[in-house]
C-alpha cells in the first residue's frame, strides 16, 4: 500500500516535472521567435532610414565609392603613406583648374604684350623709315 | 623619304579615318559598360556595397602593413 502511494505521488511529479519543461521549452521558443521579430524590424527600420536602396539608386557609383571608404578606414589604412599620397593627388587635382586658368590668363597677357609690342614696333619702324626718306 | 605637304595631308587624312571610328568603338564600349555596371549595381546594391567594404577593408589592411 505505502509502495502504491509512493508510484503515485513519484508519477504526479515526473507529470508535472515534464509539463514545467514543456512550458518552458515552449517560452524559450517564444522568446526566441519575438526576439527575432524585434531584430528584424531594427534591420528593417535602420534600411528605411538610412535608404541605402534609394541612395544606391541615385548615386551608384558615389555608395560604392563610399563604401570602400569605410572599408579601407575599417582596414586600418586611414593613417598610411598611401592616404598621404592619394591626398596630395586629390590636392593637385582640385587646384588643376585654377593652375589652367591662371596659365590661360597668363599666356594671353603675354600675347596680348606681344602683338602690343610687335604694331609700336612696326608703327616706330614705319615713322622712322618715313622720318628718314 | 621627303614628303610634300599634300601628302602630308593625305596621310593625316588616312591616319584620321583610321583611328576616329576605333575611337568611336571604344567610346561604344565603354558607354555599354558604365550602363551595364550601373545595372548591376542597382540590382544588387547589398552585394555590391558589401563586396566594396571588404575590397576597401583589404587594401587598408595592405596599406597599413606596409
Amino acid at each position: 500500500m505505502a509502495n502504491y502511494e509512493n508510484t503515485q505521488s513519484n508519477g504526479s511529479q515526473s507529470s508535472t516535472g515534464e509539463a514545467g519543461f514543456g512550458h518552458r521549452v515552449d517560452q524559450i521558443g517564444s522568446d526566441a521567435a519575438h526576439l527575432w521579430g524585434n531584430a528584424r524590424s531594427a534591420v528593417t527600420d535602420l534600411g528605411q532610414t538610412l535608404d541605402l536602396k534609394g541612395r544606391v539608386d541615385r548615386n551608384p557609383y558615389g555608395m560604392v565609392a563610399a563604401a570602400l571608404g569605410v572599408g579601407y578606414v575599417l582596414g586600418g589604412g586611414l593613417f598610411t603613406p598611401l592616404t598621404a599620397r592619394i591626398i596630395k593627388l586629390g590636392v593637385r587635382l582640385a587646384a588643376l583648374p585654377f593652375v589652367k586658368d591662371e596659365l590661360v590668363g597668363m599666356a594671353e597677357a603675354a600675347l596680348q604684350g606681344y602683338q602690343a609690342g610687335v604694331g609700336q614696333g612696326g608703327q616706330g619702324g614705319q615713322g622712322g623709315t618715313g622720318k628718314i626718306s | 623619304m621627303d614628303m610634300n605637304p599634300q601628302q602630308i595631308q593625305d596621310r593625316a587624312r588616312e591616319i584620321q579615318e583610321r583611328i576616329v571610328p576605333q575611337i568611336e568603338e571604344a567610346r561604344r564600349n565603354l558607354v555599354d559598360l558604365n550602363t551595364r555596371t550601373i545595372s548591376f549595381i542597382r540590382a544588387n546594391p547589398g552585394t555590391c556595397l558589401i563586396g566594396a567594404v571588404a575590397m576597401g577593408f583589404l587594401i587598408g589592411k595592405l596599406a597599413s602593413r606596409r
